[in-house]
């Protein structure tokens, strides 16, 4: 397997060419620092330019997509006090959460002074959805390149319930801790569309239908959320506007009491499953499911070489595999 | 930029992010993107960036419908619109 010579990318990734110096066609199309800095500026004035508009006009100005996890739990901090919003939490336990992760969010919430909600979907509905996600892949191809078909099934389901919650609490900005890797600066503050939502749910909830039943139907969009198109909120994921180094934001939330795990794989700081489920991806596709947003922080300078290096293709340990597959009850 | 052209480089773009190097055959002009299950929310995301850094325009939140983005025919006169004849 050969690497990008600059951001890591293999060359077994989707549509990867390396050219004669050994340099990824993203890494070439990349059109640098000095521009990506314009588009952060212009995206967090676009973000505060809606703080001003929607601040105090509910019982909550923000609802925070909350995992646990260090960059949600550094977006949960930045929007509260950067931004000073009235923020609601809100976890979607998949029934892998940490013990350690859920004692964070305690911590930080407490610290913070916010609202938490905690949603628990039935812990037997996931376990089947994710057994058939780790069986075979039943979202388009696209989705294989930037998370595992485990993850993309739980992050589905994720983003439903908190856009549905949103819409229920006339809460018009939600908050995602997507890295600077994860998506692009271009869709840093966007509304959500209910036209493009009907249409990219489907994509979402028929899958998981014939993987768990119709049961799953009651964490997605109803004719009823879609009639009014002005109660759609705008997500932000500010991390792609701000100055993002993991190093610092690791010491930030450390002081509302935020402790790195120490039982969830290099790529996760919440998630006990995360490890299967990048297992059952490097395995089938042979390359790993967080490569690409790795590789895009690394491009865009906020990751070095090495670091990005030792997250992708560092040993992981097999005790973490046993944890998710005995609790999937699968064997090992 | 004749319409032509346009609707090549969006299709080129899209066989090469979205279906990995598939060939002509696989992508008509008037196929809906997400019908076809080609993009998802977030593609929707990384074809806003596609077309703002390609086509010197920025893409505004009311401009997130299907018939602007869901097919290379939408998606060439989304563009076209906005431009006028590149």
């Amino acid at each position: 397997m050969n690497l990008c010579a600059r951001c890591i990318l293999p060359d077994t990734f989707p549509g990867i060419k390396l050219d004669d110096e050994g340099i990824c066609n993203h890494c070439r199309g990349f059109k640098g620092i000095e521009v990506l800095q314009a588009h952060k500026k212009e995206y967090e004035g676009k973000f505060l330019d809606l703080v001003e508009r929607f601040r105090g006009k509910g019982a909550y100005d923000c609802l925070v997509a909350f995992s646990g996890g260090k960059d949600s739990t550094y977006t949960l901090q930045v929007l509260r006090e950067r931004y000073n919003l009235r923020v609601l939490a809100l976890t979607i336990d998949n029934g892998f959460i940490s013990e350690r992760a859920f004692r964070n969010m305690c911590s930080v919430t407490d610290n913070l002074g916010v609202d938490h909600m905690i949603f628990k979907p039935r812990f037997d509905l996931m376990k089947q959805i994710f057994r058939k996600a780790a069986e075979e892949d039943i979202y388009s191809k696209k989705t294989l390149e930037r998370a595992s078909t485990i993850c993309t099934s739980c992050i589905g389901i994720v983003k439903s319930v908190t856009l549905k919650t949103a819409l229920e609490k006339n809460i018009m900005l939600i908050g995602y801790g997507w890295s600077p890797g994860q998506a692009p600066v271009q869709s840093a503050v966007i509304r959500t569309n209910p036209a493009l939502i009907k249409a990219t749910q489907a994509a979402i909830q028929g899958p998981l239908s014939k993987a768990g039943g119709d049961e799953v139907n009651s964490y997605f969009l109803t004719d009823a959320h879609f009639a009014d198109a002005d109660r759609f909120p705008y997500n932000v994921h500010p991390l792609a506007f701000l100055d993002y180094n993991e190093e610092n934001i690791i010491k930030e939330i450390g002081r509302y009491g935020w402790q790195m795990p120490d039982d969830t794989d290099s790529n996760s700081t919440n998630c006990l499953l995360n490890a299967f489920a990048n297992e059952v991806h490097i395995k089938r596709f042979q390359f790993h499911p967080y490569v690409w947003e790795i590789a895009n922080m690394v491009r865009e300078g906020v990751m070095n070489r090495d670091d990005g290096y030792k997250k992708i293709y560092g040993a992981q340990s097999p005790e973490l595999l046993k944890v998710a597959q005995e609790r999937l009850g699968l064997g090992s | 930029m004749e319409q032509a052209a346009l609707k090549t480089q969006i299709r080129q773009y899209i066989l090469d992010n979205f279906l990995f190097g598939g060939s002509d055959a696989d992508l008509a002009d008037n196929d809906s993107f997400l019908d076809k299950g080609i993009i998802d929310s977030t593609g929707v995301l990384e074809l806003v960036a596609f077309v703002e850094e390609n086509f010197d325009m920025k893409v505004q939140d009311e401009d997130l419908i299907p018939e602007n983005l869901d097919s290379v025919d939408n998606l060439a006169a989304f563009i076209e619109s906005r431009n006028g004849r590149i």
